[in-house]
């Protein structure tokens, strides 16, 4: 094997060295707390970080690891750790390099919880975020103050689907040397490698569309090794000797993954956020799929926009694959195979033809997740978005009419049909 | 650790303890356009067991001052000085590919600053073909996919590494990056000009360790093959499954075979 697998190749292969006991072609699930260590040189070595092999699974395990070097491979990160959630990975990489009195600038379009933690959580702990609106891309560069070590946003907004311009934000990371870190969930390396337009981390609720079946939580966080932690002082969590590993200077000895094993060292650890070994078995049946599925995504999600764009039940529709979206071209450059499956629309009526809507469409799940194989729906303001306050939900894209759609694999006469009827209902409400 | 050597600062790790000259000690060479970070997984074995460990960046790497030196026998002398400025005593040599051509040198000319060299993963000689030598100056990225694609094995390729969560592969391209064009496209010149190592490997004297991958497509069979003929009883290890970078894709053989070398010829107390 002389030249570099293709993505995928990798989704099915990156990671996983074949069984050597019983050959099991599936990765194994080891479903253990702990591993018999051969002798105590071999022990003493693995808690020294003097070589790799596994301790405890709250550090790390074999079922884990394979898809965390799975995730490595696909994204073209130098290190992967795969946490509880997406995030857990979140606040793991900002707490490996974030500490009281620092400062963050984030976009105003993301999750709820992203905007939760960073508005209401990290206050507590001193650190604080200055909220830029994604299309106000020198608003990135102005929010940047002298303690500012991270920038952080959704390469496409949550729910608004504004796209990030990462070649340019990531810029304005090199000019400050602050590294930007890019909630990658919905666009998946399938859609955008966000390290090949200068990002230098990822994060992921594998949850989402790399699992992709809606049957185990978690999430990634993933090393570009392409940020140079060693010019400036900035960031001592990386750059000086870290006491509970002897002394340990990280970026020294680990260079291009150093920012990762500090999360390995220090999170994983002392916050424990671990993954299970079932979850990381049943997220590895997932990528396997990936392309395949985001492809099936892809085209039932542009098959929709021609649907609802026509529909006379509808008052807008929302997504940057269409020409009248903001983020078009910007969404043709980074996003040339697609730009998600993440639909919003609003029902026209209103507030109660949207309930109607949600509330007589059968295949069409009403819940708060995304990226599953099944189509999925949402009111956000009333739902995943319910806890932030009014000035952010108007920031973050949201309006009381809004739908936010997941689309699935299932065949899409069948999406269309079970449309039809929230339609109709939300019709005889607007006729009320 | 910096110093200074003939007026330029030399970047070095040294495995996590503090460098101490009355040990033993332990140098590990990179290759072409590498740096220190390549002997993460034996450096710090080294120094937790009463070594001086010493990983320096060549010249022109990553965080040593340059330029880059452009010839074999003048990073062989260079290494001769960074022994001198730190008065390193009991010396034993590690290196990998480029590595072991700066170390035969080393070894031919200063044999008395030795106890023991071990080679890994090289020949007498390293010849580059002109399209590589071409893509170094020219087109640098298709150079490290190239040394990527050729020097690790299906380890690598298959993401296999050691260390639970990292990339072997895109770890050594992001170091790569930091060294392109001049270092890797000097270290490639400097290996193509090299025409010395029969001659430096039949002056190499006391105990020779030569680890060979068994799918190294950088220092294949003939030229490894040729290497060990002229030295003088080496001790040789094949590991079959191999690609040419040994140290990170099956470092737990490689630091059994190192350890169990290094301790029996130069032992530390």
């Amino acid at each position: 094997m002389s030249r570099f697998l293709n993505f995928d190749t990798l989704s099915l292969h990156a990671g996983q060295v074949v069984d050597p006991e019983y050959g099991a072609r599936a990765a194994p699930i080891y479903q253990t707390t702990s591993y018999v260590f051969p002798d105590t040189d071999t022990a003493s070595s693995i808690f020294n970080l003097e070589r790799g092999g596994h301790a405890y699974s709250r550090i790390t395990n074999p079922t884990v690891g394979v898809l965390e070097q799975r995730i490595a491979a696909l994204e073209g990160g130098s290190a992967a750790i795969c946490t509880s959630s997406g995030m857990a990975a979140t606040f793991c990489g900002i707490t490996a390099i974030l500490e009281q009195g620092d400062h963050i600038v984030a976009s105003t379009q993301m999750y709820g919880g992203n905007i939760s933690l960073m508005k209401n959580t990290l206050p507590r702990f001193g650190i604080t975020t200055t909220f830029v609106d994604p299309t106000d891309t020198d608003g990135f560069r102005k929010a940047v103050q002298d303690n500012t070590k991270l920038i952080y946003g959704e390469l496409i907004g949550n729910p608004g689907l504004d796209i990030l311009d990462l070649e340019a934000i990531a810029k304005i990371g090199a000019d400050h040397h602050i590294p930007v870190m890019i909630d990658a969930t919905f666009n998946t390396p399938y859609l955008c490698r966000c390290f090949d337009y200068g990002a230098n981390m990822t994060v992921h609720s594998v949850t989402k569309w790399m699992g992709g079946h809606g049957v185990a939580i978690g999430g990634a966080i993933v090393d570009g090794g392409n940020f140079d932690w060693g010019a400036t002082d900035k960031y001592p969590t990386i750059t000086e000797p870290y006491a509970p590993f002897t002394g340990i200077n990280l970026w020294d000895e680990f260079g291009p993954s150093a920012f990762a094993t500090r999360i390995r060292a220090e999170a994983m650890r002392d916050f424990g956020p671990s993954m299970s070994p079932m979850n990381a078995f049943l997220l590895l049946q997932g990528i396997e799929t990936l392309s395949l599925r985001m492809d099936k995504h892809l085209s039932n999600t542009m098959d929709l926009l021609d649907y609802l764009s026509n529909h006379d039940q509808v008052s807008w529709v929302n997504h940057p694959s269409l020409p009248s979206h903001t983020s078009h071209e910007l969404a043709r450059k980074y996003l040339p195979k697609g730009a998600g499956s993440i639909v919003s629309f609003g029902v026209k009526g209103g507030r109660e033809a949207g309930k109607a809507f949600i509330e007589n469409v059968e295949l069409a799940s009403h819940l708060a997740n995304v990226g599953d194989a099944k189509t999925l729906i949402i009111h956000p303001a009333t739902t995943t978005h319910s806890r932030i306050d009014a000035d952010a939900l108007v920031a973050a894209g949201i309006t009381e009419d809004m739908v936010r759609l997941s689309v699935g694999l299932e065949d899409v006469a069948d999406i269309k049909a079970d449309f039809e009827n929230g339609f109709r209902a939300a019709k005889r409400i607007t006729k009320k | 650790m910096y110093f200074d050597v003939g007026g330029k600062q030399v970047f070095a790790t040294t495995g996590g303890k503090p460098f101490d000259n009355s040990k033993p000690t332990v140098i590990f060479l990179h290759g072409s356009g590498l740096d220190h970070t390549f002997w993460g997984l034996h450096s710090r074995f080294f120094a937790f067991r009463n070594y001086a460990v010493l990983v320096p960046d060549l010249p022109g790497h990553t965080n040593s001052e340059g330029p880059a030196l452009t010839s074999i026998e003048a990073m062989g002398d260079w290494l001769n000085d960074v022994i001198e400025a730190l008065d390193a005593n009991d010396v034993s040599l590690v290196a990998h590919s480029q590595g072991c051509l700066v170390a035969l040198e080393f070894a031919s000319r200063y044999p008395d600053r030795l106890r023991s060299v071990s080679f890994i993963a090289s020949g007498l000689a390293t010849p580059v073909n002109d399209v590589l030598l071409n893509a170094a100056e020219n087109d640098p990225e298709a150079a490290i996919a190239m040394m990527l694609g050729w020097g690790f094995g299906s380890a690598g390729h298959l993401h296999q590494g050691p260390i639970p969560g990292n990339s072997m592969v895109a770890g050594g391209r992001k170091v790569m990056r930091g060294n392109v064009p001049d270092a890797l496209a000097t270290d490639l010149k400097a290996c193509n000009n090299y025409k010395n190592g029969v001659g430096a490997a039949e002056m190499v004297s006391g105990p020779i360790q030569v680890i060979v991958a068994g799918k190294d497509r950088m220092a294949p069979g003939k030229a490894t093959t040729e290497l060990i003929e002229h030295l003088s009883d080496p001790d040789v290890t094949v590991i079959a499954r191999s690609g040419h970078m040994v140290p990170q894709e099956v470092p737990d053989q490689c630091r059994a075979l190192l350890k169990a070398f290094i301790f029996s010829n130069n032992p530390a107390t």
